[in-house]
């Protein structure tokens, strides 16, 4: 492919730079590194599209060459464009140091083995130290600007590659005395002094003449790699940087130094320090921090060599200048800085948090240094913030919170007051008549009467709870601090319901120190309130949150009042999740009542199912037990949705698992009574079960579908009573129920079995007629017996009889259908069969072994099961 | 010492991304290295639309404060700096350095040189305050006299050549980016032995060094006996040495005019070679006595080519030059207000121009204004939700103006209105220049 045009670049360009990921994904992506090499050689595209082309690959060189080979092949090509450039001013050769350099560091391709390496490092050196490179690399006009920026590509390989420069230690030295710009040598010398110094530490070796090697160590020769690879250990995760840890870490103590070596080292960092006024306030920073680290644990070189530059920082208003000395000061403590000079500091430091002359994110930074300052003599565990022991309470004067600050500073400020009372805890009572503690109280009374005002933003009542938060949790100890929170918060509450999330949320962040009352004192103001007013959600929702087994009644009742306004779908989950936090808490009695009045006033049918599942929950289960089964899983990570983790919550113990049938059934005797036929099911129980429900399908829908039957809890052993079920025949016909059963077991699983069939024998649906007045039976009967023909049909059958003969067979059976009886002659029986057919029996005089009975039905389909029914008899007993 | 990266982001709500990135740079190399130092708790700086997002959450700059989100609002999320944790696909990016200013979002990232887990405190990384300075560099390049927004493109534009200049590998270099603009300029000058870095070339012809002082009083004056009033000068000493000579010295002495009061507070120029003690100790948190250090302020130093804020100082003078009074009643979408300015017989009753601006927050378009001033004009910007009350280069012989007027606001248009979180319903300010 011929190079792209200008228009082409731009629009890729800014393709690439709005998301790199998508671009590299896309179909140019594969081409987009190779293209930008081989187009930076183009004629036809102009010098600021190849910087912006450059300018591409020094911040995405990984996106472009991805492995280090890549990036090897493309510091070489950029090398090779480099050297081809016509000596003539041009806009690349800058951008070309810095891509090359970038590419190799970046790429991880900066190695012995590597060949673009071997070029670039004697090309920056030798740019570096005004060698003449011959005027066909560039003009007189650029080398200045291409000196400058080989000593920052030196620099730039020397931090990701420690030790690279350790060889030129002397030569830098001696270019430091001489003329040109001071501060890409200093900075270069200090870093490459620093890494030495760290290498040979942990090498157990000395300098080894580093510092005093002429120049001509570095010239013409390979490159001395020898201390880089030693220096591979060194870019590892650091022990904590800031000096203050341990002292071991760095190690430097165990550099040995020649006195000799000692001399030309303090030399050394002299010459820095004594050059530093011509650094940038940034790079002498810098500098200050890099020979900090240097130095730091180095037996033989005494900071005072620091000395003469501090007075002259400390009163700049420079945030790098005074964050350097801070590091100073943690590097040596007492060697450098004495209490005097610690006070002095810490004034200064004070001053500058506050100035008004500075902007809110350097007071903000100040003030974090003052919390974590580094004192000579710390006297709390290192690592939390407190306020430096010479910070006394006039310094901090100045640094009160007052209510007009911005969010950050007050709550900096907040913590600084907060620690102040602390301290003042001891000074308590002695007369002052503006304590901390008075100023923090009328400060978060402030803040609270902020946050209650209407309609106000977020961000002010979210500042009034981070600063409650701030004060509960450093001053968790001083209840005289806590109680007046609590009750302001309370009346925070009062004047503001809408803030409940707020509230909800500071509860599940503070100690038990806040947490308890603040509890009692939300769950009050919310059982006070009338329960239908606008805030109710708020309410419902501060409620579930706060409530517990105290003061329950009151609770209660304020729920039982809310119920009858919460009238959609959201308000009655809100009201059903205090139910929830009232069920875990272990409350009783009355809340079962109220569930159940929510089961059947509540309108929308979700509400009613959860509250009849935690009445049954509630009934049902143990305390412990309710607590596994409405908490939340360990097993699942917890989502914030309550309806989610309420799920979650029951997954494991609403998982239906199938077991072997835990009880028997059987139909028992029944009673021809009432207007249906109802089984009268027997229950033999084999393990104890809760909550079980019995389910009932009819096989062939001889009958309407069958309700389940409830029963709360079964035990081995215990009396059962029978249980009913109606049956509601479409036919009258005998049936096959199959039943499965439903069940909690004792462990709080749900458990799910299928039961033996039961069977509905003929009989079972045999219902009397109702009871015709005293002396009109047998016209009763008769009129009966006539109204079944001619739809019906009549029959004679042979019934035979056992030894006990009729009377015992007509009492056993069919005593409640007899409607005349004149024993032992002739019994005349109507039995009404449901849905609405009859059948009708006159048995007359018993003979030896049987009885004629002569039969009439309304119903056909009836004669077959009469007759097996009346044969049957004498077999049944 | 480095940074991982950086980013200018315009702030613009009611859009729907909230912003738009304006410039971004990332420096790949101390990537490499923040990857070996955090270790295991590394986290990549993510893509600018990602972070973007990510930040203006954080910062609650995105419009939607209508519901408790416990990401924002939980009271344990505390920031105390402008020193951000910025999530970012599931995991954590810290530190962010972030911050706005004039609808303009500044942020970097600076390299932290161990394992972020635990997070070690803020004071021990050095590429905090580096990374600050970098950014308020910035701020600064893009707010010197810049009053349009093709002047703020122009400079946009010319950031990313800048920074190749000042911050080529994400270490910087010199935090005056000007000074890297004008020796982009002027390739061709040479330097001269000793030359600082922070002088970008010499100064020839004839020698001349201009001094200028502006003060500012912030004043709080309750009209109320039991509360005193407070108020401070805050000052700053600005400087232009046009001086021949690679390293002139220079010694700015300041004098207190008789009666005057002593200057506290002092921060100075990090030109400035060497401080008096008594001018590093004096400072506003002591009470005031007459032992006060009350000068002569000696200022010796090697100045810059450019002007320069020498110094900073805070002062407490005996009685506010202009006393206010300022009452605002509200009645239903009307404000009535009543302003009385009086000006203290001490105070040179003659200026260049004086005003006093009056805003209103958290309200509509101003519609309509009825006014009566004893002196001066009013000026309404109505879009602004601002009065500006011009009261012109003299006050009247009585010393004492006043204002009262009532004004209606529109409907409030979320969008484009003054917000300010502490001057709700009738808690309002007024501001006097000069």
């Amino acid at each position: 492919m011929g190079p792209l045009g200008r228009e082409t670049w731009a629009q890729r360009l800014g393709t690439f730079r709005a998301s790199p990921s998508a671009f590299m994904a896309g179909p140019e992506g594969e081409d987009l590194g190779r293209d930008l090499l081989s187009d930076l050689r183009s004629e036809k595209l102009s010098e600021p599209m190849k910087v912006a082309l450059l300018a591409l690959s020094l911040e995405y060189p990984d996106q472009l060459w991805p492995d280090a080979p890549a990036a090897e092949a493309a510091a070489t090509s950029l090398l090779d464009t480099l050297v081809l450039l016509p000596p003539r001013p041009s806009a690349l050769r800058r951008p070309l140091l810095l891509a090359a350099t970038t590419a190799l560091a970046a790429g991880g391709a900066l190695n012995p083995a590597s060949g673009a390496s071997g070029r670039l490092l004697p090309l920056l050196l030798g740019l570096a130290s005004g060698r003449d490179l011959g005027r066909s690399f560039c003009p007189a006009s650029e080398q200045r600007p291409l000196q400058a920026t080989a000593w920052e590509c030196l620099r730039e390989l020397e931090s990701c590659r420690p030790g690279l420069l350790g060889g030129c230690l002397g030569l830098l030295r001696a270019l430091l005395g001489r003329e040109g710009p001071a501060q890409p040598l200093s900075l270069l010398l200090a870093l490459a002094l620093r890494n030495a110094l760290v290498i040979q530490a942990r090498a157990g070796a000395g300098l080894q003449g580093l510092l005093t090697a002429g120049e001509s160590s570095m010239e013409g020769g390979p490159w001395n790699w020898m201390l880089a690879e030693e220096g591979e250990v060194h870019l590892q995760p650091q022990a904590p940087s800031w000096p203050a840890a341990e002292e071991d870490e760095c190690g430097l103590a165990a550099l040995e130094l020649s006195p000799e070596e000692a001399r030309e080292l303090r030399a050394t960092v002299a010459q820095l320090l004594d050059a530093s006024y011509l650094l940038t306030p940034v790079a002498q920073a810098q500098l200050l921090w890099l020979l900090g680290w240097a130095l730091r644990g180095l037996r033989g070189q005494p900071p005072v060599l620091f000395k003469p530059q501090l007075v002259r920082l400390l009163g700049t208003a420079q945030l790098t200048l005074l964050h350097a000395m801070l590091a100073l000061k943690a590097a040596f403590g007492e060697a450098l800085f004495t209490a005097q000079d610690e006070a002095l500091l810490l004034r200064r430091l004070t001053l500058a948090a506050q100035h008004p002359a500075l902007p809110l994110p350097t007071h903000l930074f100040y003030l974090h240094c003052l919390l974590n300052f580094p004192e000579n003599w710390p006297l709390g565990p290192t690592g939390e913030e407190a306020a430096p022991l010479l910070l006394g309470s006039q310094l901090c004067r100045g640094l009160l919170p007052s209510l007009l600050h911005e969010p950050m500073a007050l709550l900096a400020r907040l913590h600084l007051l907060c620690l102040l009372c602390v301290e003042d805890e001891e000074k308590e009572g002695k007369g002052q008549d503006r304590s901390p503690r008075h100023y923090l109280e009328e400060l978060l009374a402030g803040l609270r009467q902020r946050a209650a005002l209407d309609g106000g933003p977020r961000a002010l009542a979210t500042l009034c709870f981070q600063a409650s938060y701030l004060v509960a949790h450093c001053l968790a100890g001083q209840p005289v601090v806590l109680i007046p929170l609590t009750q302001g918060l309370a009346q925070l509450y009062r004047a503001r319901p809408a803030l409940a999330p707020h509230f909800v949320d500071l509860l599940d962040h503070v100690g038990p120190e806040l947490q308890e009352p603040l509890r009692v004192a939300l769950r009050q103001e919310v059982a006070s309130r009338p329960g239908r007013e606008e805030a109710l959600r708020w309410h419902l929702q501060m409620l579930a949150s706060v409530a517990d087994g105290d003061a329950q009644s009151a609770t209660l009742s304020f729920l039982r009042a809310a119920a009858a306004h919460c009238t959609d779908w959201g308000l009655q989950q809100a009201l059903l999740r205090v139910c929830r936090a009232l069920l875990r808490a272990g409350v009783g009695g009355g809340l079962a009542d109220l569930l159940q009045e929510l089961a059947r006033q509540l309108e929308d049918p979700d509400g009613q199912d959860h509250a009849r599942l935690y009445y049954i929950l509630l009934a049902h289960l143990a305390g412990p037990k309710l607590g596994v089964a409405l908490g939340p899983s360990l097993a699942a990570p917890a989502l914030a949705s309550s309806l989610v983790a309420e799920n979650q919550g029951f997954a494991a113990a609403l998982m239906v698992q199938e077991a072997p049938a835990p009880i028997r059934l059987s139909v028992g005797p029944r009673r021809a009574e009432g207007a249906v036929p109802v089984l009268r099911l027997q229950v033999e129980v084999l393990e104890p079960v809760y909550s079980l429900e019995l389910r009932f399908r009819v096989e062939g829908q001889l009958y309407a579908p069958l309700g389940a039957v409830h029963v709360p809890c079964l035990c081995p052993g215990r009396p059962t009573r029978p249980l009913l079920l109606p049956l509601q025949p479409r036919r009258p016909a005998p049936a096959r129920l199959a039943v499965r059963a439903l069940y909690s077991t004792p462990s709080g699983l749900t458990c799910h079995a299928h039961l033996p069939p039961l069977l509905v024998a003929f009989a079972d649906l045999f219902l009397p007629f109702p009871q015709p007045p005293e002396g009109a039976q047998l016209d009763f009967f008769e009129e009966l017996w006539d109204s079944c023909l001619p739809k019906g049909t009549e029959s004679r059958l042979w019934c035979p009889l056992g030894p006990e003969g009729l009377e015992a067979l007509v009492s056993r059976h069919l005593e409640p259908f007899v409607v005349v009886a004149q024993p032992p002659v002739s019994y005349l029986v109507a039995i009404r069969l449901p849905p609405d057919s009859r059948l009708l029996l006159r048995l007359e005089a018993a003979q030896a072994d049987g009885v004629p009975v002569a039969l009439r039905t309304d119903d056909w389909a009836v004669l077959p099961l009469a007759g097996d029914y009346l044969r049957g008899l004498s077999a049944a007993g | 010492m480095a940074q991982r990266a950086v980013w200018l982001i315009s702030h613009e709500s009611g859009t729907p991304l909230g912003g738009i990135v304006k410039f971004s740079r990332r420096y790949p190399t101390v990537e490499k290295r923040a990857k070996v130092f955090n270790g295991a708790s590394y986290v990549p700086v993510p893509e600018d639309g990602p972070f973007l997002k990510a930040l203006l959450f954080e910062l609650r700059l995105l419009d939607d404060e209508k519901d408790f989100l416990e990401s924002r609002d939980s009271c344990s999320h505390i920031n105390k700096t402008s020193i951000y944790g910025v999530p970012v696909g599931g995991e954590e990016l810290w530190p962010v350095v972030a911050f706005l200013k004039n609808g303009m979002i500044y942020a970097c990232v600076p390299l932290v040189e161990q394992t972020l887990s635990p997070r070690p405190p803020l004071i021990s990384i050095s590429g905090i305050s580096q990374g600050f300075e970098l950014l308020f560099g910035v701020q600064d390049f893009l707010s010197s006299g810049q009053k349009t927004d093709s002047e703020l493109n122009t400079k946009l534009s010319q950031l990313s050549d800048l920074l190749l200049q000042t911050c080529p590998f994400g270490t910087l270099l010199d935090a005056n980016l000007q000074n890297s603009l004008d020796s982009i300029n002027s390739a061709s000058v040479t330097h001269l032995q000793k030359q600082p870095a922070w002088k970008t070339g010499t100064y020839k012809g004839k020698p001349q060094v201009s001094i200028s002082i502006t003060e500012k009083v912030n004043s709080m004056q309750y009209d109320k006996q039991e509360i005193a009033d407070t108020w401070q000068v805050v000052g700053v000493v600005t400087c232009k040495c046009d001086l021949e000579g690679s390293m002139p010295n220079v010694t700015i002495s300041l004098s207190l005019p008789t009666n005057g009061s002593p200057l506290q507070d002092i921060l100075v120029h990090p030109c400035v070679t060497s401080l008096d003690s008594a001018i590093l100790t004096s400072s506003s948190i002591d009470a005031m006595d007459d032992s006060a250090f009350s000068g002569p302020y000696k200022f010796p130093l090697t100045p810059p080519l450019e002007s320069f804020n020498l110094c900073y100082y805070t002062s407490q003078v005996p009685v506010p030059p202009i006393l206010g009074f300022y009452q605002v009643k509200e009645e239903e979408v009307q404000l009535k207000i009543t302003v009385n300015l009086k000006l203290h017989e001490s105070v040179k009753n003659s200026f260049e121009f004086c005003e006093a601006h009056i805003p209103f927050y958290n309200r509509g378009p101003i519609t309509h204004v009825e006014y009566k001033a004893s002196f001066g004009q009013l000026e309404v910007f109505r879009e602004k939700s601002l009065l500006v009350w011009i009261i012109g280069q003299k006050f009247p012989k009585s010393m004492e103006i006043s204002l009262s007027g009532t004004i209606t606001f529109g409907a409030k248009n979320h969008e484009k209105q003054p917000f300010d979180q502490i001057c709700i319903g009738g808690t309002a300010y007024l501001k006097t220049g000069s």
